[in-house]
Order: C-alpha cells, then structure tokens, then sequence
C-alpha cells in the first residue's frame, strides 16, 4: 500500500541543482511543517550518500560518506510524509546500484518514488562540463575533451563520466525502468536569458512545492568562469598538478581561485562550442528530444528548451586564447593569492605565540623540583612488585586508566 | 519488420543471454561469441541481466576453479566501484540503439575492466576479515624510540612494536631513520602509499617524482635526520643502512620481529586498485590496517616478479644517492653502514594487466582473508 511518495532528483550536473539542494537545505524546518523531509544534517550529505551508494572515492571525502545512503533512506523511510532526495552525481549509478538505491527507499512496498531529471541543452552542457573537469584538476585542452567525447567506443575516463551524467535518454532508461512514464519528471532548464524564476517554478511544480513559503535567498553555488578564466586554471593544473597535494587543490585552486575570485570577472567571453562541432551536438539534441517524447514521461518545462542556441557569432577558443584576457585573469589571480597568504601568515604569528607561551608553561613544570621527584618515585615504586601495587591501588583510587606519571 | 515480430526477435535474444547466464551460474566456460543461438531460457535469475564485464569475470573464475555459488551471485551482482565504465550489454542482445555505451564482446573487455569489479569483492572481503587484534596497553617499561624512513621496514616494525606494547614517541626517545639504496626505497613508498592513501600508476609517479627539485621527503633520509637533530640532540639521532636487526636492538633493543614478505609487481597493482575501495567502507585508519594486515599477508603468498625503477632513471639515481652521502656524512649524528648503490634487481617496470586478474581472481577463490590458511608463509626474520 502506498502512502509516501519520494521524489528521487538524480540530475543532471550544471541545471540549477546547487542552487536546488541549497534552498531544500535551508528550508527544512519549512519543508517539514508542510508534511516533507528532506533528510540532510549537512549541505552535501546527499553528495555523501550518494558516493557511498556507489563506492566512489573522492579525494578523501568518501571516508566522511560511509553508510551515508543507509542512514539517508532509513530517515526516507521513517518520515511520515514526502521525501525529496537530490544529487546530480547519481545520474551515473548502475542498474545493480538502482535497484538497491530504490529498494531501499521502499519502491514497491508503501513509497511511490518519483523521478526527477533536470535537463539542459548539450550546447550549453558540454563546455560547463569541461569546465568542470577543469576545476577538478583536468589538463586536456578543449580540444581533446570535444575528440574524447565524439569518440562512439567512449572509453576512458572523460567520456564514461560526460556520458554518464549527461545521456539523458540513457540516464532515464537505467532510473527509469522500474517506474511508470507518469512518475518520471524531465524538468527542462529554459533558453540563456530567459527570467531566472522560471526554472524554480518548474522545481516546484516537479517537487510539489506549491504553496510552501520557502525562502529563496541561496547565493549561486558553483559559479561560471569565462574561456579565457578556464584556460588560466588549466594552465596552472599543467603546472602544479604534480606537486600540488589533492587536499590543498581544492580550497586553493576551485575555491580561492575559480569559485572567489576568476568567476567574478563577467565581462570576458564566455565559453562555447565550436562551430564544427556545433551541428554533431544539435543533432543529438534533436534524438533526444524524439525519444523523450516518445516514452511519454512527464515534461516539466518545453522539451524545445534542449535545443540549444545558434552558434556564437565570435567563438572564444579556449585552446587559442586572447593572451591579454589570460594575462589579466592571472593578475587576479596572484593578487587572491597574495592576499590570502598574507592573511594565513598573520594566522601563522598569532598561532607561534600561542604556541611559545604554552611551550614556556609546559618547561616550567617540567622544571618543578616536585615534578622531578614525581617521576624518579613512580619509576622506583614500577621497578618492584608491591611498587607496582602500590601504583595500581592509587591509580584506582585516582580513577584514571593511564599509566604515566 | 511488425512490431510483434521485433518484440518477439527481442524475447529471443534475451533468452539467449540468459541461458548464458545460466551457463556461468552453473560453472561453465563458454565464451558468449561461441554461445549457441539455439540455447535459450525465459527464466531470468535476477531483475536485470548482469553486466558484460560481471559475466566475462565469472567466466574467467570457471575456467580458473569452480567458484562457490554465494561467489558467483556476488559477481554478477556487483557493479564496479567509482568512476569508469558503466556495467555494458551484451552484443547482439540489446536493439541498436543511438543512446547508451556501445554493447561489447565480453572476451574483448581488457582485464582492467573484470579487475575494477573484482576490487569491489576483494574490499567486502577485506573489511570481513575483522580488523587486526588491537596493540596491548603500552609499557611502562619500554625503550622510547620514533622510527622513521624506509617504509618497508620502518612501518611493519613500527606495528610489531606497538602490538607488543612499545608504540613510537615519549620524552628522550632515540630517533631511528632506517634506509637501503635508493631505489629499493621508491619502490618501497609506492608499495606503502598503495596500501594506504591511494597514489597513482607506477609509471606516472616515479615520472613525477624523478621531475622534482628535491628528493622524496620519506626517502630523504638526512632530511629525516636533520630535523631531529634539534628536538632531541645529534646523539639521539641514529640513521641505519646496513642492518634491520639494528634497527630493532635500537629501537627496542630486543628480539625478533616478523617482517613481511615482499610483494609482487601485480601484487602491488592489486592492493593500489583495492585500498580505495576498502577506503569507501572503513575510515582511513582501519583502511590502513586492514590492507596491511589483512589482504597483504594473501598477497605476499603468490610470488611474482618485483617491481624495479626503470634502467633510464639510473643516472638521477647516481646522483641523488652521491648527494645524499654527502649530507649523511656531514649530518652529526650516528651512521651505521654506507648508502648502498642503486639496486639493480631483476623485476618489472610496471605491472601487467592480465597478471593482475589472475592474481584478484586466485585471492577470489583462495581461503577466506584474514586465515592462516590464505596467509601461506612467507615471513622473514628481522632477528
């Protein structure tokens, strides 16, 4: 028997998900007095539960996601009401993976899951997803991401992952199979310079959020950079990748500077698609439009929005860049860089003398006659068999484990 | 072509995968190219049809052994871990289609692909073994001592202390850096970073560590000596090249400790790809230990040739083991033994991919991990 119903939104990366997941995650307490949970004790822990789903390790955070999805679809499972679950990453899990993650949430005892696709033309995909290997320390050129991409064998690990998160027809195929047509919700992100409530209006009528007086004031989490910007971090990843320890790349490199400081500079080109891979890209687009349309799902939007815009009149080639725009870009990017070593080295003194006041007390009592005698008695009394049981007797009475002086 | 007659060619290409299906369940070896048109079943064990690459593996531990039935329902039931190839039809099963990865031959898969699935197993098995016995109450009697330097020796060591009661650190401890020529030490932090943290290929790592202005900071051992050198006095400072069993009189100053048996090429491979896996169930701690003390002693049970540094790096070697004398002699502090020259052991400069199956498939179908009978031994005596 059916009484909840879970809305599963498993992608796609770069269709407002950050965005999505922020306002869900601050709205909790609204979303609860309205019959929903959205079960998250932190911002990523959907990202963390779905890691563990799929065992994927990620730099170091996977040790944070063990049992994550377990603990996520029990708290799915106890609610009293509608569940929303959101991740773009689990766009890429596996049947054997979606048929435990379903499971799990009670599909086919008393939850009708929901599935929810938001979507976005491959025009528009395609360099946002290079631009987030990018951020993740790739150093391929444009150029051979396009060639990795196009490549139909699509091994490695480039196009497993592109394909993965980004076929939609192949996305709703393996999450969609054990659902009806009605329960699967493709929500289309609309044409560049549409009104930007339009898409959360299409969240909401895909969530069933109507009504729910959420407050929208989430910043925009992972941000755009421009061709030129791209080109600087690939640059530096050429660079550093080798000596650069994956647990500094990313609060130094995505976040001080792509996320805070190259992602503020607007004004340059953006990034695009080439002109002779533009008509491969809309000719997928149109595939894919056919075939959605054809499984009967429930559109959220206008399946036209996957038709993406007309090539740019000027194409920025990131491979071939405007070198004043990449010069520019790093002068930014050393001023950030600067600037936050300065503000770490004002840390680092404040830190030493903390450290050299304590350093002194600890000398001093090491230097205490008493503490001297303390030791040379403990030593003694440990050497001899009633010593030790003198020792034992006050340790107890003491009421500490420890053995040391 | 009717719809009917489309969904019923469907039907039979399906029931004849399955019946393939069956075959393997059953510990059969036939490959899918030469699976007969004419075998065809409408039971389906499972919800979906397993993966090409979760079929080929179970095919591959058939033709290696039997396989017991609970192992290979866990093989077709697992998807391969993290990123990479998706689980991939069957050619000549599905419809062509314009989406999705391309069906495949599962003969034709390279063995990296059944490898990826096979470290799934290997990490539940693992992480089943139980973690190792927990170190007993440290002594208060005990030597002090912090051990440093060649991976190989100083880690297995440091552990045998510490289980027996004698963990590194406390106040006038003598510091002990332990070392052998410098290549056997780059193989020897590859081995331990593949057993711990993660790291990457053999050959892109050594690429890279070769490129950097200053020598690796483990292997560095007159850095290692330096440093200590101030806390503790250059008197406390021993740096031991000739002979482990010093490095346990003055570390301990006592008896014997078992030390592990060296690792294959493969062997190595194998606990790389795994111990991110494991590291996915476990915290990183107990991912540590139970690489070590758990899937190691099995993949120290099956020899195989052991990883070198490639002949081209011989003249970085010379010059980095010239340097690192010079600053070893001019440090201070005690020096027992010579730097040896490079080792130039026979061995392989990278491992081999179909070994590496072999190797993850016999530990498949080997005694349970984490039994005296999995662990063939293979220890060497310190003293």
């Amino acid at each position: 028997m059916v009484t909840r119903k879970v809305h599963l939104h498993v992608g796609t990366p770069k269709t407002g998900t950050s965005y999505l997941q922020h306002v869900l995650y601050h709205n909790r307490r609204a979303l609860r007095r309205h019959g929903i949970t959205y079960p998250a004790d932190r911002f990523d822990a959907h990202f963390l539960a779905a890691l563990d789903l799929m065992r994927m390790p990620w730099g170091g955070l996977e040790a944070q996601a063990i049992g994550a999805w377990d603990r996520l679809a029990a708290e799915v499972r106890r609610a009293r009401g509608d569940s929303i679950i959101s991740h773009e990453i689990l766009a890429t899990a596996s049947r054997v993976q979606i048929g435990r993650a379903l499971e799990s949430l009670g599909h086919g005892h008393d939850a009708e899951v929901h599935l929810v696709l938001s979507v976005r033309d491959l025009v528009r995909q395609i360099p946002a997803e290079w631009q987030e290997n990018v951020k993740h320390r790739a150093a391929l050129s444009y150029g051979a991401f396009l060639d990795r991409i196009q490549d139909p064998r699509r091994e490695g690990r480039i196009p497993t992952w592109f394909w993965g998160v980004q076929e939609i027809p192949d996305i709703l195929d393996r999450w969609g199979r054990d659902l009806p047509p009605g329960h699967v919700h493709v929500v289309t992100v609309p044409p560049t310079g549409g009104s930007p409530e339009l898409l959360w209006k299409r969240f909401v009528e895909a969530f069933g959020l109507d009504g729910i007086d959420l407050k929208l004031d989430g910043e925009r989490i992972n941000p755009s950079l421009g061709s030129a910007e791209t080109t600087l971090i690939r640059r530096i990843n050429r660079a550093a990748n080798e000596e650069l320890e994956p647990a500094f790349y990313r609060p130094l490199v995505r976040e001080l500077l792509a996320h805070q400081t190259l992602s503020q500079r607007t004004g340059t080109p953006r990034l695009g698609l080439p002109p002779d891979v533009h008509p491969w890209a809309t000719g997928l687009e149109e595939a894919w439009i056919e075939e959605i349309r054809a499984r009967g799902y429930d559109v959220i939007g206008d399946l036209d929005d996957l038709r993406g815009a007309p090539p740019a009149a000027e194409y920025a080639d990131p491979d071939h860049p405007d070198e004043a725009l990449v010069s520019g870009a790093a002068v930014d990017a050393l001023k950030a860089v600067l600037l936050d070593h300065a503000r770490l080295q004002r840390e680092l003194g404040h830190r030493d003398a903390e450290l050299r006041d304590t350093q002194q007390e600890l000398e001093k009592a090491y230097l205490r006659p008493t503490y001297r005698w303390r030791e040379k008695l403990v030593r003694r009394l440990e050497s001899g068999s009633t010593g030790r049981m003198l020792m034992t007797a006050y340790r107890r009475a003491r009421g500490r484990s420890s053995r040391s002086a | 072509m009717s719809r009917t007659t489309s969904e019923d060619a469907q039907r039979a290409r399906e029931a004849r995968a399955w019946a393939w299906v069956a075959h393997l369940r059953d510990g059969g070896t036939t490959p899918w190219s030469a699976w007969g048109s004419d075998s065809a079943t409408d039971e389906h064990s499972s919800r979906y049809l397993p993966g090409a690459q979760q079929l080929e593996l179970l095919r591959r531990l058939n033709q290696l052994r039997l396989p017991p039935p609970e192992l290979a329902e866990r093989v077709l039931g697992t998807s391969a871990p993290g990123r990479g190839r998706p689980d991939l039809g069957l050619v000549g099963v599905l419809p062509e289609s314009a989406f999705g990865p391309p069906p495949v031959d599962p003969a034709a898969l390279p063995p990296d692909e059944l490898v990826r699935v096979a470290t799934s197993l290997l990490a539940e098995d693992t992480v089943a073994a139980g973690d190792p016995l927990a170190p007993r109450t440290p002594r208060l009697l005990r030597r002090r001592y912090r051990l440093f330097g060649d991976p190989e020796v100083a880690n297995p060591l440091r552990d045998a202390l510490a289980a027996d009661g004698r963990p590194p650190g406390g106040r006038r401890a003598t510091v002990v850096v332990t070392g052998s020529d410098l290549a056997s030490m780059l193989v020897n932090v590859w081995t331990a970073r593949s057993l711990g943290a993660g790291v990457r290929p053999w050959p892109d790592w050594i690429r890279a560590e070769v490129r950097r202005p200053r020598l690796l900071g483990r292997v560095d051992l007159a850095a290692l000596a330096e440093a200590w050198v101030p806390r503790v006095g250059a008197g406390r400072v021993h740096v031991v090249l000739d002979d482990p069993r010093r490095v346990v009189r003055l570390a301990a100053g006592r008896r014997s400790v078992t030390m592990p048996g060296p690792l294959s090429v493969d062997a190595v491979e194998l606990a790389r790809r795994t111990a991110p896996v494991v590291g996915t169930l476990v915290a990183p701690e107990r991912r540590t230990a139970l690489m070590w003390h758990r899937l190691r002693p099995v993949l120290a049970a099956h020899p195989g040739p052991r990883l070198r540094v490639p002949r081209r790096l011989r003249p970085w070697l010379d010059e980095h083991t010239a340097d690192l004398r010079r600053r070893l002699a001019a440090g201070g502090y005690a020096v027992h033994g010579a730097l040896p020259e490079p080792a130039e052991r026979p061995g392989e400069t990278a491992p081999d991919e179909e070994r590496v199956l072999t190797l993850a498939m016999q530990v498949l179908l080997g005694p349970p991990i984490g039994t005296a009978q999995a662990e063939r031994p293979a220890g060497r005596e310190a003293q």
